[in-house]
């Protein structure tokens, strides 16, 4: 008991925090160290799916409810986080912003983890996630493993090895930790390597290989009994990676994402924790159209993106008062250019900026406190304030159609959030609201003759874009008992300005499979409704159901349809569990998609069900916990593709996958 | 520790460095094009007590539009003339004793803020061993006329953003088009300045050689030049720009307008010459499909730059 009430009152004053993770019984000791606190992350949820083990960072995300994803291949899916793409929310590691370099969105910033880097990954939707800066949709941090202090076995490690049979994926990943008394050093090795994919007609889908290579090193030293320093620094290599759903690949992209970040606890007083990170990260993305045959004009077209940034939180706690002020501020430059050749190469060439060289400058402030007004019910508010500054360098680009317009653009971002939760016996309920501004991206502000695929346009960013305004509101009840229990989340987004791309009647393609110009314009708003059912139910000890619902709506301000909103979608699955086996199985699916966005260039997309089954066996070598796991994805070979793969590109066929961990 | 903390930093070096370099930009436009600021004498003819110096861009006259700066000093009193009618004339002559003119300016106006007399001269060809150009200059001093014939050289013009082009309009007139800005143009709005020209036909027999009333042109009036610029390389697909501004005639007797490129490389300026009446009288409407793999169609009056 009273173990638990420690690892309560670490959870509580740790850093890691979430408000997702607010435990009832609270005790008001104050007595931490700096080991104890950090041994918190290592019981957190592993990165692995009920399916599958070794999953990518993208397999994980999915097994989250309110994720979905545009694909455009076999890799580096974009996230849509409550039906919103990528823009819309904030995507950080450990509270640091990376900006994608590829304008076709080729490089969200989950695909420069790996998953044997990560600790977990927080969601948080709508303003509750505006911590780590102006968002509308919400938050993803993808948190890096951290190892503490002191640890009675110095050493660990994990090697995990495994083939997929479709892809004929091979990967191998291994990470392994040195816990001193001063000193802690964590690493991790990842690679990658598959080949084109087979569709549920068992054909090939030609350019959906990928190689990935992903190194990370954290290094920890304790500067005294409650303060640390440490450096990290992530490289990832992504080469030869096929898009098939785009008209070109991507030969090389390369990001090095480094930080240092000084820790400070406080036993006594209202401060708690001061944690504070300053961070670097650069990312070279090269794309490659010269492998498919249909292309007769070739384009080169790099990208860049450089962040520099500063992080710093405090943790302060009074009675049953806890807050968390985060300072954030950041300076992105982000650099795209756009070169194609005659039919005569040695003819002149032609140029353009995509991205002409954009300065993204964001300095904020966010708040967060929770207040428990009793054991039963607690009361979470917060809000944030931040300056978005963009100056476009060779604005020349962005007066093409915007004649006149600034160089520079500032920009205010209110938000603020509030929500109270109930918990009566077995039932619990939660209302919440939030108001929030967020400021256009790169693309969608400063954008030029941006290629997509998906409706084969070509986009130009507007720099005089109103800011995006979204009023939320969100509720929860649920019931959880000793067998069966159901949560229910509802949330409810009217987004005034919303921006999307409409068709212009100025100028002409330049993209050589583009059929026009739609420009960035605002909608007078936008509505969106997601809605979310998670039941489980302990058939018997070791046999568990578990069944998810969700459904989403979204509408412009004319009630068409919104793009890229997933149809009414379920899962099952059950688990069972005899000795060292586990056995699972799923089946997941979308309906039909009713409310498809012809406007947007969306064509229904019918309904697939997809049935999966593994199971895994642990065992011991020498005094080594092994596991091995084989399964089946897409059992039925069903031929699909949902409502987000870009291009209807079709989705794997059965793929049998196997793997073998070690733990040292 | 020292060593890991040495392949932090290690690393670090080596992944800022990017692969493959950013492109200069500034190199990338300005590679192409040279453009000239300042006006140094073309040629320098002594007269009796006068000395007539003829200024243009660069030292150089080039085929298209020229502006022409020119003094005369006399000699004696070392002041500058200001007071006299001074009129230009250019002539080329070819290999069989034929004459002809260009547009050109024939009587000069007196720039009383910088002390010379200014016009303009577009060459329509380059001078070469079987066509031959000629100015010929008169002024007056103290009540006596002096003319004075000067050969000149015209240079080829390698800027395609100042090229020329000379056609028969459908009205049967002749007419000149010459590009006179932007000299180097900017992925962005450019202002777009031509002169529009017609060749006047003589009514009369001709005079004394040079007959002025024989080579006569004129700046066209009220008429309007509507452009679609166009990218005609097969690739670019017939791409254009947004916001263009037809080419409209300002005060100062030339075409305004406004071209937008959209990215370096070569492009078409498609015209139409639409008369004071609104009738088109030289031109085609373009197609504004956009035809990947397919060289773009040109106006039958069109100018063709690149940058
Ligand atoms: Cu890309």
């Amino acid at each position: 008991m009273k173990k638990s009430i420690t690892l309560v009152i670490l959870l509580f004053v740790s850093l890691y925090t979430t408000a997702q993770n607010t435990e009832k019984e609270k005790k008001k000791d104050s007595i931490v160290a700096l080991d104890e606190v950090q041994l918190i992350t290592i019981i957190k949820k592993k990165i692995e799916t009920d399916m599958k083990m070794a999953v990518t960072v993208d397999e994980f995300l999915a097994s989250s409810d309110n994720i979905s994803f545009i694909k455009r291949g076999a890799y580096a899916w974009e996230p849509l986080l409550n039906n919103m793409s990528s823009e819309r929310s904030t995507i950080t590691i450990d509270g640091m912003h990376v900006f994608g370099a590829c304008t076709d969105k080729m490089d969200p910033i989950t695909s420069y983890v790996e998953s044997n880097n990560l600790s977990k990954i927080d969601i948080k939707s709508g303003q509750e996630g505006s911590m780590h800066g102006a968002t509308v949709a919400g938050s993803i941090d993808l948190k890096r493993k951290s190892t503490p202090f002191n640890l009675s076995k110095k050493w660990n490690g994990a090697y995990q090895t495994g083939f997929e049979f479709n892809n004929k994926q091979f990967f191998n990943l291994a990470n392994a930790s040195y816990s001193g008394s001063k000193f802690v050093a964590d690493g991790s090795l990842a690679y990658r390597k598959a080949e084109n994919y087979s569709d549920g007609n068992t054909e090939e889908v030609k350019h959906s290989q990928f190689t990935k290579f992903n190194a990370s090193l954290g290094l920890a030293y304790k500067t005294s009994e409650l303060s640390s320093v440490k450096v990290e620094a992530i490289y990832d290599e992504a080469k030869d990676v096929g898009y098939p759903a785009l008209p070109m690949d991507l030969w090389l992209s390369r990001a090095l994402i480094t930080s240092a970040t000084y820790k400070q606890l406080f036993k006594e007083g209202l401060f708690r924790a001061l944690d504070t990170k300053i961070y670097f990260n650069a990312i070279e993305h090269y794309m490659d159209d010269t492998t498919r045959p249909e292309n007769l004009v070739h384009m080169d077209m790099p990208g860049w993106s450089t962040t520099y940034g500063l992080l710093s939180k405090a943790n302060l706690k009074s009675n049953n008062f806890s807050s968390e002020i985060q300072l954030n501020a950041y300076n992105n430059l982000s650099t795209a250019e756009m070169r194609m050749y005659p039919q005569d190469r040695s003819e002149r060439s032609m140029f353009a900026y995509s991205w002409p060289a954009v300065t993204t400058t964001f300095a904020g402030i966010s708040l967060n406190n929770s207040w428990e007004i009793s054991d039963k019910s607690q009361l979470n508010f917060g809000g944030a304030l931040g300056v978005n500054y963009n100056h476009s360098k060779y604005v020349e680009f962005n007066w093409i159609f915007h004649p006149g317009t600034p160089q520079e653009k500032t920009r205010i971002l209110p938000s603020f959030h509030a929500g109270y939760q109930l918990d009566i016996k077995n039932f619990n309920f939660s209302v919440g609201g939030g108001y929030g501004h967020r400021a256009p991206s790169v693309s969608e502000g400063y954008g030029y003759y941006i290629y997509n695929s998906f409706d084969r346009y070509d986009y130009i960013g507007n720099p005089d874009l109103k800011n995006e305004i979204s009023y939320e509101g969100n509720a929860s009840a649920g019931y959880k008992g000793d067998k069966f229990s159901l949560q229910a989340n509802v949330n409810y987004f009217y987004i005034e300005n919303y921006i999307i791309g409409r068709i212009l009647s100025l100028g002409s393609p330049m993209n050589y499979q583009s059929v026009g110009v739609k420009g960035y314009t605002s909608l007078e708003y936008s509505t969106l409704f997601n809605f979310s059912l998670n039941t489980s139910y302990t058939i018997l000890d070791n046999l568990h159901w578990k069944g998810v619902l969700t459904y989403a709506r979204g509408k412009d301000d004319n009630k068409n349809n919104l793009p890229f909103i997933r149809p009414l979608s379920y899962q099952s699955s059950i688990h069972y569990r005899y000795n060292r086996f586990n056995f699972q199985t799923s089946v997941n699916g979308d309906l039909e998609q009713i409310n498809y966005s012809p406007e947007y260039g969306e064509d229904q997309t019918p309904s697939y069900t997809i049935w999966n089954l593994s199971a895994d066996y642990t065992f011991k070598i020498k005094d080594y916990r092994t596991v091995v796991q084989i399964g089946a994805e897409n059992i039925l070979n069903e031929y699909y593709s949902t409502y987000a793969d870009w291009g209807n590109i079709p989705r794997m066929g059965s793929n049998i996958f196997t793997s073998l961990k070690f733990n040292f | 520790m020292k060593k890991n903390i040495f392949f932090v930093i290690a690393a670090l070096v080596a992944v800022t460095s990017c692969t493959l370099d950013k492109t200069d930009y500034e190199a990338e436009i300005s590679t192409v094009v040279v453009e000239h600021f300042e006006f140094n004498e073309v040629v320098s003819i002594n007269k009796n007590n006068y000395q007539i110096r003829i200024e243009a861009l660069n030292g150089t006259l080039y085929k298209g539009y020229n502006d022409i700066h020119l003094t005369i000093t006399n000699t004696q009193t070392n002041e500058n003339i200001s007071t006299s009618n001074v009129t230009f004339l250019p002539i080329i002559t070819n290999y069989n004793g034929n004459n002809a003119s260009c547009p050109h300016q024939y009587n000069l106006n007196y720039n009383t803020e910088n002390n010379y007399y200014s016009g303009y001269a577009v060459f329509t060809s380059e001078s070469n061993e079987l066509e031959n150009w000629e100015v010929h200059i008169s002024f007056t001093d103290n009540g006596e006329t002096y003319t004075v014939n000067q050969d000149i050289i015209v240079e080829e013009q390698a800027n395609m953003n100042l090229n020329m082009t000379a056609f028969t309009a459908n009205d049967g007139e002749q007419y000149f088009i010459a590009l006179v800005a932007p000299q180097k143009p900017k992925i962005a709005e450019n202002e777009l300045v031509a002169g529009i020209y017609k060749y006047n036909q003589p009514s009369n027999e001709a005079g004394t050689f040079p007959d002025p009333s024989q080579f006569s042109y004129t700046e066209v009036s009220n008429y309007t030049l509507l452009l679609d610029p166009r990218m005609p390389e097969p690739s670019m697909g017939n791409h254009s720009s947004p916001n263009n501004q037809n080419l409209t005639q300002q005060e100062d007797g030339l075409y305004y307008g406004t071209v937008n490129y959209t990215m370096t490389g070569n492009w078409t300026l498609n015209f139409r010459l639409q008369n004071p009446d609104g009738d088109i009288i030289k031109g085609t409407e373009v197609s504004t499909d956009f035809t990947p793999g397919i060289e773009g169609e040109r106006s039958e009056l069109h100018i063709d730059i690149l940058f």
